[in-house]
């Protein structure tokens, strides 16, 4: 384990707004990710989002609280899953339309309503779980020299 | 002045030519300097000239942005091809940006300079 | 001298791609030829065939998802890429 190059202070108005704000940005982007396919946004808008909450979280509250909760194991196992869900959904849907299979598929639903679209939903939460571990780790990886 | 090439017709595409001379001033950072992370920040300025060019070429005027709330003809929206394309470019552009600072922190441990000239100065060891 | 030729250079190449700027057609025209049958499939038909009303997302995430797998597969390979250039051995 590896101090960081810069020891961060401890700073008493930081750490009270960090408590207050850092959940609403959490729930913001949540907000932006699930309604991709209504209004502007989606999954790489909302998974940036998300990756700077959790920039700003290891910035004010220092290195020991993170060590526990965002480890490397743990980190890459969710990424991993993410990309093989996606390419698992992706080919159901590719492989039995270009074969013209008559195999059940996702009932479309009405447009304008929150579980619409077929496989859209679960994609774009796939895309912001990729895209907001990856701003995390390059941050990490630039301010501390290793995981 | 008129001729076979109209220079007029640049003000009225405006985006286009700040594109090109956008792409031209991160052309001449990537060129220039001898510290390697100008050169660095000169290819991403390059490719956002790119990714604004691009998405300049989708607009219509007097239509509205392409969210179908109301049954309208399809031609009273904007082009949505060139975003949709567009996107997957950005985040290669930080993919790339990201590798090549990696790069440039290693080589910083092994010649403790950053600067392009007095790294060849060094030789290749 | 290195400098001034860099900055000739430039020049010399952004003057050339202005000519081509001069001959595209005129910005926000309706008549494009890159407003063509394929933008018009895609708004008109989006909405029966994907079920989203935001055409964008519907072209990213159903018509053209092979694209943005393939996007993901490479954020995850430049993730793969600088953790192997920049991770140091623990037996120094």
């Amino acid at each position: 384990m590896n101090k960081p190059a810069v020891e961060a202070e401890r700073s008493e108005i930081l750490t009270e707004v960090g408590k207050l704000i850092i959940p609403f940005i959490q729930v913001f982007a949540i907000y932006v990710i699930l309604n991709g396919h209504l209004s502007p946004g989606g999954g790489f808008a909302g998974g940036t989002i998300l990756g700077a909450s959790m920039i700003l979280h290891r910035l004010i509250f220092g290195w020991d609280n993170l060590i526990s909760r965002l480890t490397y194991d743990r980190v890459m196992k969710w990424m991993c899953a993410s990309l093989l869900i996606y390419g698992a959904l992706k080919g159901y849907s590719f492989l039995t339309g270009g074969m013209h299979l008559e195999v059940w598929d996702v009932p479309l639903g009405t447009p304008g309503k929150l579980l619409s679209g077929g496989f859209i939903l679960p994609l774009n939460i796939a895309v912001g779980i990729i895209v907001s571990i990856t701003v995390y780790v390059f941050f990490k990886l630039f301010y501390e020299g290793t995981i | 002045m008129k001729g076979p090439y109209d220079m007029g017709h640049l003000i009225a595409n405006y985006y286009e030519t700040g594109a090109i001379i956008l792409f031209g001033v991160g052309f001449v950072t990537l060129l220039a300097h001898g510290n390697l992370i100008k050169k660095i920040i000169g290819m991403n300025i390059m490719d956002t000239a790119v990714f604004l060019f691009f998405i300049a070429k989708g607009y219509i005027s007097g239509n509205e942005a392409p969210i179908i709330r109301s049954a309208k003809p399809a031609s009273g929206y904007v082009n949505p091809v060139p975003t949709a394309l567009m996107l997957t470019g950005i985040v290669i552009a930080v993919s790339i940006t990201a590798f090549a600072l990696s790069l440039t922190i290693r080589v910083y441990e092994k010649y403790g300079t950053v600067d392009l000239n007095e790294i060849i100065k060094m030789g290749g060891e | 001298m290195r400098k001034v030729f860099s900055v000739v250079l430039a020049l010399a190449l952004i003057v050339i791609l202005l000519f081509g700027v001069a001959d595209l057609p005129t910005f926000g025209n309706a008549e494009n030829p890159s407003n063509n049958e394929v933008s018009y499939r895609y708004l008109e038909e989006g909405v029966e065939e994907t079920g989203a009303v935001n055409v964008v997302a519907g072209i990213i995430l159903d018509y053209r998802a092979f694209d943005t797998f393939g996007e993901a597969t490479v954020l995850f390979t430049a993730l793969i890429t600088v953790i192997a250039v920049l991770r140091r051995d623990e037996d120094e």
